[in-house]
């Protein structure tokens, strides 16, 4: 088995997740509740990598974040920071390419609170931070799992986004949906078996275990 | 217009809330005329029942009192012995938010943090105050309010009258100045809902503040009003004791 990829799809995963909880959360707040007329724009920006094929969003990428780009060559010249064909990179495009399936189950999440329950703690006294903190994601816990799941797993099993970003760099972007490509291609059937059962495998455990939980959150009354 | 009872007259604290409101709150389409609320009225301290039909006005006028909605234009203030807290003004671009006017408001369906105990939720507006005050002020309102023994529960683990108490409980023990509630009672029977109305009463006597109660039972209105504001069409109909309904041939007399 292919550890390297293994390890390596797995840590872009745990990433990817991370960051996208960071930025899905005040994302998908404002989506929820800002009364903006334009927001209709930002909510279709979101969703566009749902419909756009990881080729589109890989294309522009290079092409904006590339060395000869116009966010790239500022990056490199302030930073040195170079993202085609490294790690940093596939984590910047792999968010994008997410974020609806972040973003998406928080806002379902955040609209379903009963807004008088957001008023309630308002009129007690509380922020706007600690309704937040106390009532409106302690209501969306289950949605929020759905959002670090769904980011986790959709990152695991990308694929063109990360061969246009990331090329194939053993260690550094080649990850395990690569990994599979390349033993096909190389009709070396046995290795890809192995990897690609891996990630069937691992992938209907980690879904199992967020069905479970939702359930269980379920039934002790998280959910309203 | 504007009787005051005997028991308000010995009131302690001469609070008052003045009220000054015009708010569309439904738009005139396809020929159904639209609504607007448009009244100048004062609320006393005690209990005063806000009075009249669905579609009044009553929860509209309760949500720009409390916050919730902004007014269209006027004022809403509260008078404390020559003192004045404005919450609202139109004219002076003055409009405090919910969580920094201290009113208290219970709405009809409750809103108890159905993820938190409730113990948890009384103590909820009380984040300012160290652990063991919290516990103790906690501890006063629910004996007050007789749920001493619900603590750990859930809410959806306490009955329907249950409910209403430590609504009332959440809300009362965070010493609120101004006491809005919208129908609180309108879900339980005759013998809960009278012995709730004692408790309410009992702080009342107590605590004098400004309590406007929605109600568009009359029975109620005659046995907990102190004063009444009887609301038609977004305006204020009549006002003065409880007895000026029956002018008012409401149907259930």
């Amino acid at each position: 088995m292919n550890w390297q990829a293994i390890i390596l799809t797995l840590r872009l995963a745990l990433t990817v997740s991370a960051v996208l909880v960071i930025i899905g959360l005040p994302l998908a707040y404002w989506i929820a509740f800002s009364r903006r007329r334009w927001k209709f724009l930002v909510e279709s920006l979101v969703a566009m990598p749902l419909v756009l094929p990881p080729t589109v969003l890989g294309f522009y990428f290079l092409l904006l974040l590339g060395r000869g780009g116009a966010v790239g060559a500022w990056l490199n010249r302030i930073f040195g920071v170079t993202l085609p064909f490294t790690f940093a990179g596939l984590v910047v495009a792999s968010v994008l390419y997410s974020l609806p399936f972040a973003v998406q189950p928080l806002v379902a999440g955040f609209a379903s609170v009963d807004r008088k329950l957001i008023a309630a703690s308002a009129l007690l006294g509380a922020s706007r931070t600690r309704t937040f903190l106390r009532v409106v994601l302690p209501l969306s816990l289950t949605h929020l799992i759905t959002a670090v799941v769904l980011s986790f797993a959709h990152t695991l099993g990308e694929f063109g986004v990360v061969l246009m970003v990331g090329g194939n760099i053993p260690g550094v972007t080649r990850t395990i949906s690569i990994a599979i490509y390349d033993d096909v291609q190389a009709l070396n059937y046995a290795s890809a078996n192995q990897n690609a059962l891996f990630l069937l495998i691992f992938s209907f455990v980690i879904l199992s275990l967020v069905y479970a939980l939702n359930r269980r959150a379920f039934f002790i009354g998280t959910v309203q | 217009m504007n009787q005051v009872s005997p028991l308000q007259e010995k009131a302690r604290a001469a609070d008052r809330l003045l009220l000054r409101i015009t708010k569309q709150f439904a738009k005139a389409r396809n020929g159904a005329a639209g609504f607007c609320l448009d009244l100048n009225a004062t609320v006393l301290a005690g209990i005063t029942i806000l009075f009249g039909r669905s579609g009044a006005g009553k929860s509209t006028l309760l949500d720009c009192i409390a916050g919730l909605l902004p007014p269209d234009s006027g004022r809403v203030a509260l008078g404390s012995e020559g003192e004045e807290t404005v919450f609202f003004d139109s004219e002076k671009g003055v409009n405090i938010t919910p969580a920094q006017r201290r009113i208290g408001y219970v709405f009809q369906s409750l809103a108890l943090f159905p993820h938190l105990t409730v113990n948890a939720n009384v103590e909820y507006g009380l984040v300012r105050l160290d652990r063991e005050q919290r516990r103790q002020r906690r501890a006063e309102i629910l004996q007050l309010f007789h749920c001493d023994s619900l603590g750990e529960r859930k809410p959806d683990e306490i009955s329907g009258g249950e409910r209403q108490r430590v609504a009332l409980a959440r809300t009362l023990v965070t010493g609120p100045r101004i006491l809005l509630l919208d129908e609180p009672l309108s879900a339980l029977d005759v013998g809960t809902k009278l012995k709730i109305l004692e408790d309410l009463q009992a702080w009342n006597r107590r605590r004098r503040i400004p309590i406007l109660y929605v109600t568009h039972s009359p029975a109620e209105a005659m046995r907990l009003g102190e004063n009444v504001i009887y609301l038609e069409d977004g305006g204020v109909l009549a006002q003065g004791k409880p007895e000026i309904l029956r002018q008012y041939a409401v149907d259930e007399f």
